[in-house]
């Protein structure tokens, strides 16, 4: 466990050692704060930060590929993965150091958005609800948490950074768009599948300000799958 | 020590080591020899840990890598090829993250890193991101990250491939420092520095085992015959032909070439011819010998030499008896 936390905490430095955690955060908290701005700070409107956490959801699309495309094809690319694997620490901590290192990413950038919730009860009256401002909060980690660990598993799958980026993306606006996709249009053997692995209905839910605990429960379950499955493929690319 | 027991390792088709056995004791440094593509570094990833063996083992110190890998790995430095490291790291940043990763305790972990600088001549740099270094200094990084933990065995893939003279100098300084209280194998494929790092050689040509002794043992085994380069003078009448018969006089002698003809005489009005001479096997040193019956025939010899055959010699014999000279390099990144 101490191994990983070494690792995470590498991770994280390093995000903030290279320009893309710099630009991310720095291109995250313009486009958020446009938002905040122009849409939310409206004279006549309700006290809500609901559209901010909707374009935060949707900002993470390809922020999360951005800080994931990183954490295992760079190892890979540059070598540095063997004496990491070679060090006693076990391919599941390596991952989970990973992982812990990227989540923690996310988290701090959206510290800075906490003014934002500082200006709106600064300005409005009434004063905004915070029950779905603290579900908003929630449904973005956990959305980014989710993000992450596919974003992890498919740069297990290459050296090549700008094709884990692309493959994240891609697996991720999958997982959006299918809820724009009719039901009856759907496979009928798949569709009680899908239906459960739809994102954006739970989203939705949070963006009311309830928290579900089946929908807190769906967004750890399938990010702990898929850093499993990320476990198994660095274990099997020992092999090769 | 160190215990390789009979290692497999195919990639798909390619067979890339096929039953690699050897041993090595505690302070014995070690060199493995071999082309590219001979299954060195994929013998050395199977020792570190790095890929796990199709069949047979590795043990570190009696702890089987695979068995008990974070045991095992825990008491190997391992120093991969080209010394890959995180360029956006400082140099110290770097050791801690390393320590770390070896379970050392924060109080351990200060003494370990300032003595892994010290040794590795990191201090001055301490403070500097590794991107930026030279690929010297990288090395160095490398090194002493795989020392940080006080390994009993060393593993130094290439440690001095692209370093200009200089420092590979020093890296070899510090290695032979290192082999004192060590298990040290070094893969490389420059012979003049196993020649002079290594106690012993293990040769590896086509994933198997070709040869395995000290450097003295593997040129004697290989039964070369040292010849010998005479500078003669050669007289007016007679010429090379008559040097050629007397040399050819001379007991142990089994043949003699002509190397250099006589150029125009020099200042001194005379001219020198370079012969090759061949011994007879069996026969030890023939140097007094030939100086002897060249003196007794009247002949005036400017220089001798005994040719000393190198393990270069013996390594290109192992490799291209079969072939295996021309071996491509099967570069097999981790990708």
């Amino acid at each position: 466990m101490k191994a990983a936390l070494a690792i995470a905490s590498r991770e994280l430095s390093s995000m903030f050692r290279l320009p893309v955690g710099w630009v991310v955060t720095a291109l995250f908290m313009l486009l958020t704060g446009t938002v905040f701005a122009y849409l939310i700070l409206a004279p006549g409107q309700i006290a809500s930060l609901r559209v901010f956490f909707a374009v935060s959801g949707w900002l993470l699309l390809p922020v999360v590929p951005a800080v994931s495309m990183r954490l295992l094809s760079e190892e890979f690319r540059s070598g540095t993965i063997e004496p990491l694997l070679t060090s006693p620490v076990s391919d599941a901590a390596v991952v989970i150091g990973k992982y812990l290192g990227g989540l923690a990413f996310l988290m701090l950038m959206f510290v800075p958005t906490l003014a934002l919730v500082g200006i709106l009860v600064a300005l409005s009256d009434p004063k905004p609800d915070p029950g779905p401002i603290l579900a908003g909060y929630l449904s973005v980690a956990l959305l980014g948490a989710l993000y992450l660990a596919v974003g992890l598993f498919v740069s297990s799958l290459t050296s090549n950074q700008t094709l884990a980026f692309l493959g994240t993306l891609f697996v991720l606006l999958l997982m959006m768009l299918l809820a724009f996709v009719p039901a009856e249009k759907l496979p009928p053997l798949l569709r009680p599948v899908l239906n459960a692995a739809l994102i954006k209905p739970r989203i939705d839910d949070f963006a009311k300000g309830v928290i579900d605990l089946s929908h807190v429960v769906f967004f750890l379950s399938v990010s702990c799958w898929f850093v499993v499955l990320t476990t198994l493929t660095l274990e099997s690319r020992r092999w090769r | 020590m160190l215990l390789v027991d009979q290692v497999h390792k195919s990639f798909g088709t390619l067979r890339a080591v096929r039953g690699v056995s050897f041993e090595i004791p505690r302070g014995q440094v070690v060199g493995l020899l071999g082309p590219n593509g001979a299954g060195k570094t994929t013998t050395i990833r199977m020792i570190t840990g790095f890929t796990p063996p199709d069949a047979g083992r590795v043990l570190i110190d009696g702890d089987d890598i695979t068995q008990a890998a974070a045991k095992a790995r825990g008491k190997i430095g391992y120093l991969p090829e080209s010394a890959p490291l995180y360029g956006e790291m400082t140099v110290r940043d770097y050791l801690s993250f390393r320590s770390k990763l070896y379970g050392l305790e924060r109080g351990a972990r200060r003494s370990a890193i300032d003595r892994a600088m010290d040794r590795c001549w990191l201090r001055e740099v301490a403070g500097r991101r590794i991107g930026q270094l030279s690929k010297g200094f990288k090395q160095r990084v490398g090194l002493a990250g795989a020392l940080l933990h006080g390994p009993d065995v060393l593993v130094l893939d290439e440690p001095t491939n692209g370093l200009d003279p200089t420092q590979v100098s020093e890296t070899r300084t510090l290695i032979r420092e290192l082999g004192v209280e060590r298990t040290l194998l070094i893969s490389s494929h420059v012979l003049t520095e196993i020649e002079r790092l290594c106690d012993r050689v293990i040769v590896l040509a086509g994933g198997t085992l070709r040869a395995d002794g000290s450097p003295r043992s593997l040129i004697d085994a290989a039964g070369f015959v040292a010849r010998y380069t005479v500078e003669i003078e050669v007289p007016r009448t007679g010429g090379t032909a008559s040097i050629v018969m007397a040399l050819g006089r001379v007991a142990g002698v089994a043949s003699v070439q002509i190397h250099e003809e006589p150029g125009i005489p020099e200042a001194s009005g005379r001219s020198w011819g370079v012969f090759t001479v061949s011994p007879e096997a069996g026969f030890m040193d023939l140097r007094e010998t030939i100086a002897e019956s060249a003196r007794a025939s009247g002949l005036l010899v400017r220089s001798l030499e005994r040719e000393r055959p190198s393990l270069e010699r013996v390594f290109m014999e192992l490799v291209e008896r079969d072939g295996l000279g021309e071996t491509r390099a099967v570069a097999r990144r981790s990708a």
